[in-house]
């Protein structure tokens, strides 16, 4: 019924262009941001900044209609639920071999449905904001035409991770956000601290990437498959028990008993492939979308432009994993052992990440910490089961973490009028009272503030309490066990305890992001003492260092000012979504639109994922809590910051000094991976180094180079650079040729592979240039003279030995002989005793080759 | 008429190659190098064509001399060309004064 309405109006005759079987549309989302970061990357020099500008900008903007297109012609109703996707398969890419040996093909091949399809209007919809914005803030950066066209690789990357329909597709787009990304932080890479960020994100993210290439081995080994669709019908087959402890074909026997007695448990440890399927999967994801352990590239990222923190590290890419979790649904849901690790280490994300939010004092570092403790609250979605609320967060949160990242560029950029060094222009210490000059920026970030400290009926809000509503009810029973082992089963304590952590973590959320708040926007300006007409007496010159120290002192500076329109209109548009975005799938109210769409994509979940028994009923109760983190974290922001201007955290520094610094310092992880991890790799290194300066330059290049050189210095003598030298050599070598042509070569070859069946070996001699031939032996009719014959067969029975004799005559006359003799072993047992060797072939006498049949294969095919 | 026979060419193509082997080899003078190496293209072309003279069926022989006459021409001329740029170098047109890349 519904597909029927859709078919018709003016959406009918596109959908006569684009079936959803072959939905080329697609191509179009996906190659304008390619096309744009082409153009602008290979000719954005010459186009000037307004080309730039206006390549980039419709490229993006182009996809994001395209993408709305697609949006409105997903299938609708029956055809829905029953899975029905717009698929484009763009061409075949290559094939593998499965372990049944059929032939797996690996496609080019894209494939939309509601998940991904809202995937794409996030990315390409925030994107183009963001590139609007980034028009003006990066307005005066010489590498105006590079920024945009890494943004638009960017975008066209991203395109390619969500709209993939097979994992190896995906893991192109995910290396290629990977990639943009680095580039983007490193943008500015004069500074070495940029580029060490950029190389720290990579090689961080590079350890998630292993994560997720042994998911797709194992996905192939087990499954044959790498498609989704393939990957949700056949994931059943994960529940095969693999053995993980002793490893391979380690056992008692082969080790020393104590060992033995320590690592050898009695019954090897077995798993479901899901769950190493899952844990493989979440690596690749925590990687991506810094999660504990791998979190700590997303901080130093801040070192990019502002508006790649706003798009790549809130946004878009780092919310990859959460989209990659959601995907894999089918599999995790027959591991409840793998959701448990990706809900516990959401949460501890969420918490931890919270708590080092607390006292940055770095703007961007306050929310970027926040993204890590949102992404943990994404993975909390995930892992209890509840894959559309988790991803209903990755949508909000795009909003309104998007608009505070803006926000704070615009609080950057009005900083930037006055102090140019990148540190202390994010300060929030030289901020304060910024409200009144820059009153658009101030009511976004408020309004941002509030949907992400969950105030309702703000988007924040409907997500978060989502959420931790799911966390709290829902019971996972796994699928049931099979193969004699019974699935690992959550304790009926876990649900509630993360919802608690959750609960906590919100209410620091609250207490940062209004600490922040009111430093920046509220009190008195800090930053420089405001002159009225104030001129910049070094004006037209860009930031640098040089003037650092004069900038320590009290200066002066102009008025701050709000930003340009192209600034302040993304910034309106996404307060508008992260205020009302909520709507779309505010179950509380049953306003469930968004629900309603993916749940065929998540249709499987019903399955295992219930309600819990204790719970029902208990949805408004326990909203409590959530509303109470806001008003005590809100609340008390308000009182330490807004009313006794910072007293309260100046006091706790002073009576906990340590403790205060060890979370300034964020806990000390980074020093902790220096210390162990990076302290590893570095001694591994050192003993590489090592052998590469001893024995690879030592010895082997040594001892080479040595051997070269004797060869040249012999080589050498012959190279004296007279040309009748040279000629002379060319002319004792063609004389040698010319007199091996004018002598003739009796040479022969023997054919026995057809010599059981016809008792016959074939003897042939090699052809020459007016060769002719004569063949003498006994058994061969009596050739009387030289005849074109060029081979003979030789008949032998068993026990036989014949001797042959070849005479070649050449064109002039000159004649060469050759003598064979060829034998056949006899009957087993015949002469030789059983168990005695074949007695060794004596040496051939001059001129005579004896060669055993027995041996003749093994001969010739040595030849070969 | 009796026609004279393949060896007596043969015999005088033999020679001339002979010829200019030695003189290539044994001579210093760019320009007399470049003619033996004429000397020895002729004689090929000689032994071409008196074979032509036996195998009358076909004319490649002939055809394949005038393929040989072209290229001498043409290696002539560059021969020659190398040679006036080498003596405009080192003032001599010795061959084994050509010995730049060896030193």
């Amino acid at each position: 019924m519904e597909a029927h309405l859709a078919a018709t109006g003016p959406l009918a005759s596109l959908q006569n262009q684009f079936p959803a079987s072959s939905f080329s549309l697609l191509a179009v989302v996906l190659l304008l941001p390619a096309l744009g970061a082409f153009v602008n990357g290979v000719f954005g020099k010459r186009l000037g900044k307004k080309g730039v500008r206006l390549m980039a900008l419709s490229a993006i903007g182009g996809s994001f209609l395209a993408s709305l297109l697609t949006f409105l012609m997903l299938p609708r109703g029956e055809a829905a639920e029953e899975g029905a996707r717009l698929t484009w398969n763009a061409w075949h890419w290559f094939s593998i071999t499965g372990r049944m040996q059929q032939s797996i093909p690996i496609d080019v091949s894209f494939a939309v449905d509601g998940l991904n399809a809202t995937m794409m209007l996030v990315v390409t919809g925030v994107g183009f904001l963001i590139h609007l914005y980034s028009s003006e803030y990066m307005k005066k950066d010489e590498s105006y035409h590079r920024f945009f066209s890494y943004l638009n690789l960017f975008c066209f990357s991203m395109l390619v991770l969500i709209m993939a329909d097979n994992l190896a597709l995906l893991f192109v787009g995910w290396e290629g956000v990977g990639m943009c990304s680095y580039l983007l932080i490193g943008f500015w890479f004069g500074e070495n601290k940029n580029a060490t960020a950029g190389r720290k994100a990579f090689i961080v993210n590079r350890i998630g990437d292993f994560g997720l290439l042994v998911a797709m081995s194992m996905l192939v080994y087990y499954l044959g498959t790498l498609r989704f669709s393939g990957i949700e019908v056949g994931a059943s087959n994960l529940l095969a028990p693999v053995k993980i402890w002793p490893i391979g074909n380690l056992s008692a026997d082969t080790l020393p008993t104590w060992i033995a007695a320590v690592i050898i448990p009695k019954q090897p440890v077995m798993v479901y492939a899901s769950t190493l399927v899952g844990l493989a999967v979440f690596l690749g994801c925590a990687g991506k979308s810094a999660q504990i352990p791998l979190y700590i590239w997303l901080p130093d990222a801040m070192a990019g432009p502002t508006p790649v923190s706003a798009l790549i590290h809130a946004a878009t890419m780092v919310t990859a994993g959460v989209y990659l979790v959601a995907r894999m649904s089918a599999v995790f849901l027959l591991s409840p052992a793998a959701m448990a690790t990706v809900a516990v280490v959401g949460a501890a994300t969420a918490l931890f990440a919270a708590s080092i939010g607390l006292f940055q004092r770095d703007l961007k570092k306050v929310l970027a910490y926040s993204t890590v403790s949102q992404l943990g609250f994404m993975f909390i979605g995930v892992g209890v089961g509840a894959f559309a609320s988790g991803f209903f967060h990755v949508f909000t949160h795009a909003f309104f973490k998007a608009c505070l990242f803006l926000g704070a560029g615009s609080v950057i950029h009005a900083m930037h009028a006055r102090i140019h060094d990148t540190d202390r222009s994010q300060d929030m210490r030289n901020m304060g009272g910024l409200g009144k000059y820059l009153p658009i920026t101030r009511a976004t970030f408020l309004i941002s503030c509030l949907a992400i400290a969950g105030v309702p009926p703000l988007a924040g809000f409907w997500s978060k309490d989502e959420i931790l509503w799911k966390a709290f009810s829902n019971e996972i029973t796994g699928p049931r066990g099979v193969a004699n082992l019974t699935p690992w089963a959550w304790p009926t304590w876990l649900g509630p305890a993360i919802y608690w952590v959750g609960i906590v973590a919100a209410t620091m959320t609250a207490f940062y992001m209004f600490r922040a708040y009111f430093l920046t926007f509220h009190g008195e300006f800090r930053g420089w003492t405001i002159v009225a007409g104030w001129k910049d007496p070094r004006a037209g010159h860009h930031h640098d260092d040089e003037h650092h120290d004069e900038e320590e002192k009290a200066i002066e500076g102009p008025t701050p000012h709000e930003s340009p329109l192209a600034m302040t209109i993304p910034l309106m548009v996404l307060a508008a979504f992260a205020a009302f975005a909520g709507f779309l799938n505010a179950e509380l109210i049953h306003v469930a639109p968004l629900g309603h769409l993916l749940e065929p994509v998540f249709k499987a979940t019903g399955a295992t994922i219930h309600e819990r028994e204790g719970a029902k009923g208990m949805e408004m109760m326990m909203l409590v809590p959530g509303l109470l983190a806001f008003v005590v974290g809100g609340g008390a922001a308000a009182y330490v910051y807004l009313k006794s201007n910072g007293a309260q955290e100046k006091s706790f520094a002073k009576s906990f000094p340590r403790l205060y610094q060890l979370i300034y310092e964020k806990w000390r992880i980074d020093e902790l991976y220096e210390a162990t991890v990076i302290g590893m790799v570095d001694a591994l290194a050192d003993i590489f180094q090592m052998a590469d300066t001893w024995i690879v330059d030592g010895v082997i290049a040594k001892l080479s180079s040595a051997i070269v050189g004797a060869a040249g210095t012999v080589l050498r003598a012959f190279q004296t650079g007279k040309v009748q030298a040279y000629s002379a050599s060319m002319v004792i070598g063609l004389a040698g040729i010319g007199w091996f042509l004018v002598r003739p070569h009796a040479v022969t070859s023997i054919d026995d592979t057809k010599l059981r069946q016809t008792g016959e070996v074939v003897v042939s001699a090699s052809p020459g240039f007016g060769y002719s031939y004569k063949w003498e032996g006994p058994g061969i009719v009596a050739a009387t003279d030289f005849s074109a014959a060029r081979e003979i067969k030789i008949p032998l029975q068993p026990g036989d030995k014949k001797e042959v004799v070849l005479q070649v005559r050449n064109a002039f006359n000159g004649v060469d002989k050759q003598t064979i003799t060829v034998s056949r072993p006899g009957k087993k047992g015949a002469g030789v005793a059983p168990g005695n060797a074949p007695p060794a072939a004596e040496p051939p006498p001059e001129g005579k080759i004896v060669i055993p049949g027995d041996q003749l294969p093994a001969l010739i095919r040595g030849h070969q | 008429m009796t026609s004279i026979p393949l060896e007596y060419f043969l015999i005088v193509a033999a020679a001339l190659f002979l010829v200019g082997t030695v003189g290539f080899l044994l001579r210093r003078n760019l320009l007399v190098l470049l003619m033996s190496i004429e000397l020895m293209l002729n004689s090929v072309n000689l032994t071409l064509v008196a074979y032509n003279r036996v195998h009358t069926d076909s004319h490649t022989g002939q055809i394949f001399t005038f393929f040989v006459i072209a290229i001498a021409a043409a290696e002539a001329a560059v021969g020659l060309a190398i040679v006036l740029a080498f003596f405009r170098v080192r003032k001599s047109v010795r061959s084994d004064e050509a010995d730049l890349l060896r030193n």
